[in-house]
């Protein structure tokens, strides 16, 4: 087996593009979907180390939910 | 869980005049223009009618037409058909503008109105949290961004040098 890393990114993208052009309605499905997952997979992952590096909150009364 | 259920019950509470426009934001608003991002809550943009006498905008009014519809407090966000929502009053000119430009879109039947391409990129470069930081670079690769409309609002809200630092930070194996 070869290892074509450019191959690799290329049908990373093309599998991107492929969803991306998806309608909306699976692709809202797919968020559902993918938000459970998530859920699921926090609730089995062990606690996070305390001295772990994180971002920071934003500052009190600028909200980084802009995007 | 269901994203279609919250949609359409985001169109009611529009339609019953307890908020005057909505937008969605984030990696849901996201969502329609790229391949689904996932995420853990819903980013609502709205605005109310101006009330006389009143200077400041409570949300009271929305969580009480939701909590009178079976959705749930938490924390800061309400529960709708399983997803934590945020409602987000502008709170800047490019998000005042977001809103007023905002597309309708169709998801099987029901209406959404969500942010423009343009509009989420420009946002994202605006104020995006580090996570969000790459957003813009999506955009551009999907060939989901109007050039010309984006570099517009991001000349028309003060992003340019915001925008040079994303082109160093992203972009530079391109130049």
């Amino acid at each position: 087996m070869r290892f074509d890393l450019e191959k690799m990114l290329e049908s990373k993208r093309a599998l991107r593009r492929e969803l991306a052009a998806r309608p909306l309605a699976d692709k809202l499905r797919m968020l559902d979907a993918l938000r459970e997952r998530v859920l699921t997979i926090r609730a089995a992952k062990p606690a996070p180390d305390a001295g772990a590096l994180r971002e920071q909150p934003p500052p009190c009364g600028k909200s980084d939910k802009q995007a | 869980m269901n994203i279609k259920e919250l949609i359409a019950l985001i169109n009611q509470m529009q339609s019953d005049g307890i908020i005057e426009r909505y937008a969605i934001g984030g990696a849901v608003g996201a969502t329609f223009y790229l391949e689904p991002i996932a995420t853990l809550d819903v980013d609502i943009f709205v605005t109310f009618k101006p009330e006389t006498g009143k200077a400041i905008v409570s949300l009271q009014p929305v969580f009480d037409y939701l909590k009178a519809r079976g959705c749930a407090m938490r924390g800061e966000y309400i529960v709708i058909a399983g997803w934590p929502v945020q409602f987000l009053p502008p709170t800047s000119r490019l998000v005042e503008e977001a809103l007023r430009d905002a597309v309708t879109m169709d998801v099987e039947g029901t209406s959404a109105r969500v942010f423009t391409a343009e509009h989420l990129a420009a946002i994202a470069l605006q104020t995006g949290p580090a996570k969000d930081k790459a957003r813009p670079l999506q955009f551009i690769e999907a060939g989901a961004l109007d050039a010309e409309r984006f570099q517009a609002i991001v000349a028309r809200h003060g992003l340019s040098d915001a925008r040079k630092r994303f082109e160093e930070q992203f972009l530079s194996d391109a130049s």
